[in-house]
């Protein structure tokens, strides 16, 4: 499972918060980052358009879940970098345990409709 | 939204520049740092930088989604409608004032007109407690002709209020004017009786001292104990510590135990009473005669009653109530009298009635108030028709722009928000403008309607300010909606391919509809206007018999003194000398009543069976001067003279009507007739009064009476008691220093305490010619306004129109077209929305007018020369409204029109 290739899949709606902040529960990023992080973690198949990515992250921000500030990349470029908030942690794990409970649910329709 | 969230996107929202730039440079790292994998994975430097630029999109639609999260996107849309419309408005100021002004004049008239009636018929009183359960008590007979009278002696009122189950409250009224405080200072103010009860009708408590009480307020006679307005207790007595003081009101002498809080006036209109005090005080101050019979007889009708309802009980009920509880007066009342009519001829019946306005009875006034609130909604309503057409006139000039708009991709929602945006804002200009106007132009309206001394301030008037709101906006969604359909549906491609001219000028329907609609309802309020100046005038031409208009008026208030008949005689004769003895004047007579407030006494006539059937006899006791003071002609025979002394045989002079009715046949010079001023005495033993003089008629009960039946006794022949009024004539109309110079010196004559009031006896005629003179002015001036309306309108269309068409016109002169005929082209299009507009205005009028036919004075609903006044005079308005556009067109340039295509 580890090393299968996961082809391309969509994004589900309203699980981008979600991904942005379970990304962001490893550490600070900058907005490219959290992509590269996304895309790299799903082999390739979620990828993350940068149209929605950042009107996300302004929303967020705003929500309170997460707060930012420029910092200098390894590279040496002035970035923007964003991290979790203390409400952003409570939010991950609401988000979570609630995407996990409508996954387990739609799994279990699936399998019992498949039948 | 959680309040966390408001507090950062509030200060994202400060902060959304520095947000924006950062979010620039964010991009910039993102397309970096993308750029650099891209090269690592082999692309060379130009097409990495040309795939992530793709990748990235539109970097400016990526912005305005993020900003979204910064601030308050409805808010930031709704702000930026509001700019938008601003600047449109400002860019067309000729559209905006146009339509601030008619917009403004609309709602001006009916702010003025609401502001008025509110006033007069449904505003509550001043911390009134749930006003809505609170009625005036009314009585009413047939005997009446079915008028209800809401004044009733004190006997009734215990009677009324002993039986009835249907009040949790009431409390008796009753309003005077007093003269109040001793020597130089006397004044007279305006002094309520009150129940103690009274004060629990309303929320208040004193700002000084207490209010009186139960105990305070008991027949025969209360205690003399005194509360103050708030305003006279600031301004006559400089809100000093008063409670306790002495103060002699009317005859007496009170103490002042509190004061009222500011806004309370009780349940007056106009002018707020100064003092309040126990009403079972007033009858021993102002009348020595009933005050220990007060409560128990019924002759008296001096005072009004509040009730209260208990919760539940309807308005129905109480005056079911009430109805039975004045039954059982009647029966009680016929022990002592057995001339009350029974139950089965007089139909008794109690009504609860509203505190404001005419009560059960529509007087003319309110009448007359209701058609002018009509008139003022019409007003509005053309108002709208203009600004509707204004509107259109602008979506059809703005239609390129709002295509080009529509293709940038502004939703078409969005467009439609912003046209109600222009109408909101239009409506808000609008309502200061109506308010403004109210306020100032209302002056006229206000000194007609209002009891003198009202307040009026719409600046702080919510009810009002309301009012003009709503009709503000209602009136602005209603002129908007129609032309922001229009405009949010107007078809992209062909207005796009179309250049600025082609297609532009179409006649519509609808506009031209309106411009009809217009004018037809000003004529209709032209035709009213028309009928009630007639009228006014016909009533204003009555021939009255008399000349009022250089005679001042004495009243004097002896206040409670008790003078023996000879020093009473001797002091009105005293009185009368001195009046006689001013300069500059022309004659003084005695009089026993004023005018329109007449009297009767029980009359018989030898040889007529009953007087009574032939109509109401009304009489006036004068001194012999009053026919000289007057200008009463004496037609024949002649007036009193020093013939007509105490001793000498009683004589009469009779109006030339009464003659006439009395003796059909025969000259009524030498006739007799029985006067008795006792309802009770036996006629017989009446000795005969001789008419020695005819005099003409003299409108005495009503400005418009037919029956002017009314006879004239001497004063000298009737003993004490009788004439207290002085009438002076002078040499010039009275003005006020002249009206000071009489009064001071009827003062000075008075004895005692005693006081004297003076007025111009003018004033009492022109009270008489108030409905029509109401409904004659309101007409006229919103009927005015209505054709300044619809003009501005016509001449707003035609102008545009001509606009449109100037290219033709010019086209038309270029081909050899002359100024007549393209003068006649446009003033035809003017003339013939006039004349439609006059034509189906005037059919309407036509049919409507027999409704105000009660409120005119033998005036004619369907008198031609009105119609065809007006009729003419709305074709006149559509020449001059279209002159200007067509002489705009006359100049029309060929060369223009020429060289454009």
């Amino acid at each position: 499972m580890d090393n299968a290739d996961l082809g391309n899949a969509p994004i589900l709606s309203g699980t981008l918060d979600l991904l942005i902040l379970k990304t962001l529960s490893a550490g600070s990023f900058h907005g490219y980052g959290i992509a590269l992080h996304i895309k790299r973690l799903s082999r390739e198949a979620l990828k993350i358009e940068e149209g929605s990515l950042y009107p996300a992250l302004q929303r967020m921000q705003v929500k309170g879940w997460i707060a930012s500030e420029s910092k200098k990349s390894p590279t040496g470029r002035e970035a923007r970098y964003y991290r979790l908030t203390s409400a952003g942690r409570k939010q991950l794990g609401q988000e979570e345990a609630d995407f996990k409970r409508s996954i387990a649910a739609t799994v279990r329709v699936l399998k019992l409709s498949d039948t | 939204m959680t309040p966390r969230e408001v507090a950062l996107r509030l200060v994202a929202w400060l902060r959304r520049d520095r947000l924006s730039r950062q979010l620039t440079e964010e991009l910039q790292a993102h397309a970096e740092f993308l750029t650099r994998d891209l090269e690592h994975e082999g692309m060379s430097a130009v097409d990495a930088r040309t795939a992530a630029r793709r990748q990235i999109g539109n970097t400016t639609v990526l912005k305005e989604y993020s900003r979204d999260a910064w601030g308050f996107p409805a808010l930031d849309r709704l702000l930026q409608d509001v700019r938008y419309a601003i600047r449109g408005l400002v860019h067309a100021p000729g559209f905006t004032a146009t339509i601030v002004v008619t917009l403004g004049l609309g709602i001006g008239a009916n702010a003025a007109m609401f502001a008025v009636i509110d006033r007069l018929m449904f505003r509550p009183f001043p911390h009134m407690r749930d006003p809505g359960s609170v009625n005036l008590v009314y009585v009413e007979t047939n005997v009446t002709r079915r008028y209800a009278y809401s004044t009733i002696p004190y006997t009734r009122y215990l009677d009324l209020m002993r039986p009835a189950r249907s009040f949790s409250h009431h409390a008796a009224v009753s309003e005077w004017r007093l003269a109040v405080g001793t020597g130089d200072a006397t004044i007279v103010r305006k002094v309520a009786g009150v129940s103690a009860s009274f004060f629990d009708f309303f929320d208040i408590r004193p700002t000084m001292g207490r209010f009186f009480v139960e105990v305070e307020d008991q027949t025969p006679m209360g205690s003399l104990v005194a509360v103050l307005s708030h305003d006279s207790w600031r301004v006559s007595f400089g809100a000093r510590d008063v409670v306790g003081e002495q103060l002699r009101i009317g005859s007496l002498d009170y103490t002042i135990i509190g004061v009222a809080p500011p806004g309370f006036v009780g349940i007056v209109q106009g002018r707020p009473p100064e003092i309040f005090v126990p009403i079972t005080t007033i009858p021993a101050n102002i009348d020595q005669f009933n005050r220990n019979t007060y409560f128990t007889i019924y002759n008296w009708d001096w005072m009004e009653v509040i009730v209260r309802r208990k919760p539940g009980v309807s308005v129905a009920a109480a005056s079911a109530d009430l109805t039975e509880a004045y039954k059982q007066s009647r029966r009680v009342q016929r022990e002592t009298n057995p001339r009350v009519l029974p139950d089965s001829v007089a139909h008794p019946r109690g009504i609860a009635a509203s505190l404001r306005g005419d009560g059960p009875n529509p007087g003319p006034e309110s009448r007359v108030l209701l058609w002018v609130s009509g008139v003022a909604i019409i007003v509005l309503l053309i108002a709208c028709a203009n600004v509707t057409n204004l509107m259109l006139a602008r979506v059809l000039r703005r239609r390129r722009e709002i295509a080009v708009r529509l293709a940038l991709g502004v939703s078409r929602a969005r467009l439609f928000g912003q046209f109600v945006m222009e109408a909101v804002i239009l409506s808000v200009i609008g309502i200061a403008a109506g308010l403004a106007f109210a306020q100032w132009g209302g002056q006229a309206i206000r000194s007609l309607l209002l009891p003198e001394g009202s307040t009026f301030n719409l600046g702080t008037d919510w009810r009002t300010i309301g009012v003009a709101s709503a009709l503000a906006l209602a009136a602005a969604l209603l002129t908007t909606i129609g032309p922001a359909i229009l405009a949010a549906r107007s078809d992209l491609t062909t207005s796009l391919k179309s250049g600025a001219r082609a297609g532009t000028y179409r006649r519509s329907p609808l506009r031209s509809a309106l411009l009809v609609a217009q004018g037809a309802l000003s004529v209709m309020l032209l035709v009213g206007a028309g009928l009630f100046v007639r009228s006014l005038n016909r009533v204003l031409n009555i021939p009255l018999g008399y000349d009022a208009s250089r005679v001042v008026e004495v009243i004097s208030d002896f206040r409670g003194m008790t003078l023996d008949s000879a020093t009473r005689v001797a002091t009105m004769r005293h009185l009368l000398t001195t009046a006689k003895s001013l300069p500059a004047i022309e004659g003084a007579a005695r009089v026993n009543t004023r005018l329109f407030a007449t009297n009767i006494a029980t009359l018989r006539v030898p040889g007529i069976d009953s007087v009574e059937q032939l109509g109401r006899f009304n009489t006036q006791v004068t001194s012999p001067e009053y026919f000289d003071v007057m200008q009463t002609r004496i037609i024949r025979g002649r007036a009193f003279d020093d013939r007509d002394g105490p001793g000498a045989p009683s004589v009469t002079v009779v109006s030339n009507a009464m003659a006439r009715a009395l003796w059909p046949d025969r000259d009524a010079i030498g006739q007799c007739i029985e006067v008795s001023w006792n309802p009770a005495a036996n006629i017989p033993t009446v000795p005969c009064t001789m008419v020695i003089g005819i005099a003409e008629d003299a409108a005495y009960q009503t400005l418009t009476d037919e029956q002017r039946f009314m006879y004239y006794l001497n004063v000298d022949q009737m003993g004490l008691g009788f004439a207290s009024r002085i009438l002076v004539r002078l040499s010039a109309r009275p003005t006020a220093s002249e009206m000071e110079r009489v009064r001071r010196a009827m003062q000075e004559a008075m004895p005692g305490d005693g006081f004297v009031v003076i007025r111009p006896l003018q004033e009492v005629v022109d009270d008489q010619s108030r409905s029509w003179r109401l409904g004659a002015t309101l007409f006229a001036a919103f009927g005015g306004l209505a054709v300044v309306v619809a003009a501005v309108g016509l001449y707003g269309v035609i102008g545009y129109t001509i606009a449109q068409r100037m290219h033709e016109l010019g086209m038309r002169i270029a081909l050899g077209a002359r100024s007549g005929h393209i003068l006649r082209l446009v003033l035809k299009q003017g003339v013939l929305f006039a004349s439609a507009g006059a034509a189906i205005g005037l059919a309407i009028a036509f049919i409507a007018s027999r409704w105000i036919e009660p409120l005119l004075y033998k005036q004619s609903p369907r008198d031609p020369a009105v119609y065809a006044t007006v009729g003419a005079l709305m074709i006149l308005v559509g020449i001059a409204a279209s002159a200007m556009p067509a002489w705009r067109a006359v100049r029309a340039d060929p060369n223009r029109a020429l060289r454009a295509d």
